[in-house]
């Protein structure tokens, strides 16, 4: 499901950025430069990357260099970062934001992030039950709210383990 | 002679007990007794200096580790602004400023130096509203500024600095519901062991972003923008934080050296004072025997 949506989007992404590329007077850097960090731990820096996919809170997307400059919020999910020399990394982020800069650098910043395979889906399943309880029984609204948003996180988490 | 001329005020200070002139060449001289007890107090003093400037320096090095990432998230968070070309703009609303400090003393210059840096900068914009962290800012802000201070925090980064806490701090200043053009971090960078700046990063609000120059540049969306605000704002706490705990941790340490310094020459100052005497009161009393002795 994702995956075919991030399908869809790449050739429309890169007619997107091929147009930007036209109309805006950005020098060409060629490549997209990867900046990936989070508040305990910077899990990449000045990388360089063919392209990476994430699912903002208006869409999934494909981004590669040269992408329209964008301020995206992300939402839970999985990123994946595509390189010429390393094999694509699948990282599964919390939430944040990504922002692509006109000098093709594209930042990430994210609350909590960990890679996919490390992630225990059982662990999460179990979690994920125990928040849809709470969505209802919690005592205050805030609270329910707050299950709510947990469930969110767990659901993305397993719409990764089910691919 | 300078170690000398600062060795009482030193004493005065740690012990709280008026300083005792120590000269060797004084004819009053301090007791035995006297000396020993104070000789007694200032190893402890010693020991103590010692044993906190051997835990600031354990804790510096995990708080630069945690300062290295965070400068990292946060010089990746503010990015968009040095690439939009935000600017405050100083007439259409009032600063907030956030003061970045701690509970703890016994750190050297760290707070008072971030004091001052408000002062200035309140004096400038008198209409600022203030958000502070940390007692020792608070109390040394609250004298002149009391009006101005909106919300306080204490026991900030009692451990090691956190983005929960950063964020639940940024929440609360939220909370306040105070309208700001520009939030003002004022923090103290972390330069190397031994120095540190007292800078102020600006947090832009969104209507900020929005009028910003070369914004037109990136796809964006409003609500986006706001939550990138409100993001920005407590990756920079957070950043302040970590930068400021690590900067205090440094300072602590070098100040705990400092004192264990000067106490070790106390100490062997008054050792010597302390034989001298005692050897003067066995030549007095020899005297006095002889004499007597001489006299029969």
């Amino acid at each position: 499901m994702y995956r075919y949506a991030t399908r869809v989007a790449r050739p429309i992404l890169r007619n997107v950025a091929a147009r930007s590329y036209a109309t805006d007077a950005t020098p060409a850097a060629g490549k997209l430069l990867l900046n990936f960090a989070l508040p305990h731990e910077s899990i990449l820096k000045n990388v360089e990357a063919t392209q990476v996919n994430l699912s903002s809170t208006e869409g999934d997307m494909g981004i590669l260099a040269d992408h329209v400059p964008t301020v995206a919020q992300l939402k839970p999910g999985v990123i994946e970062i595509f390189s010429s020399s390393d094999k694509p990394r699948k990282v599964f982020a919390s939430g944040g934001f990504a922002i692509i800069n006109p000098d093709s650098t594209l930042n990430i910043n994210a609350v909590e992030a960990f890679p996919v395979e490390d992630i225990d889906f059982d662990a999460a399943r179990r979690a994920a039950d125990d928040a849809t309880r709470r969505t209802t029984s919690a005592p205050t609204e805030q609270e329910r709210l707050a299950a709510k948003i947990e469930l969110e996180v767990y659901e993305a988490i397993l719409a990764t383990a089910s691919k | 002679m300078l170690a000398v001329r600062s060795l009482p005020r030193v004493a005065s200070a740690a012990t709280g007990q008026p300083a005792i002139s120590f000269g060797v060449q004084t004819r009053n001289m301090a007791t035995l007794k006297e000396i020993s007890v104070r000789l007694k107090s200032v190893s402890n003093i010693a020991k103590i200096t010692k044993s906190m400037k051997m835990i600031a320096s354990t804790k510096v090095t995990k708080a630069q580790r945690v300062m290295e990432t965070a400068r990292v998230y946060g010089n990746s968070a503010t990015a968009l602004y040095q690439h939009t070309g935000t600017s405050t703009n100083e007439e259409s609303g009032k600063p907030l400023v956030v003061v970045v400090s701690s509970d703890r003393g016994l750190c050297g210059g760290i707070h008072s130096s971030l004091s001052k840096t408000t002062r200035k900068y309140l004096s400038a914009h008198p209409e600022a509203a203030l958000a502070i962290l940390g007692q020792k800012a608070k109390a040394q802000l609250q004298r002149d500024s009391r009006q101005q201070i909106v919300v306080t925090f204490d026991s900030v980064a009692k451990n090691l600095p956190t983005w929960t806490e950063a964020a639940l701090i940024a929440d609360e200043i939220l909370k306040t519901g105070i309208e700001f053009e520009t939030a003002n971090i004022i923090y103290n960078k972390f330069k190397s062991v031994i120095a540190f700046d007292t800078v102020i990063v600006p947090v832009h609000s969104y209507k900020a972003l929005l009028e910003s120059p070369k914004l037109s540049a990136y796809e964006v969306e409003d609500p986006v923008l706001k939550n990138y605000e409100e993001f920005t704002l407590a990756n920079t706490v957070f950043w302040g934080i970590a930068e400021g705990n690590a900067s205090e941790m440094a300072a602590k340490r070098t100040a705990m050296e400092n004192a264990t310094k000067n106490a070790g020459e106390m100490i062997q100052k008054l050792t010597l004072t302390y034989n001298r005497s005692r050897q003067a009161t066995i030549t007095n009393e020899l005297i006095d025997i002889i004499t007597g002795a001489m006299a029969v």
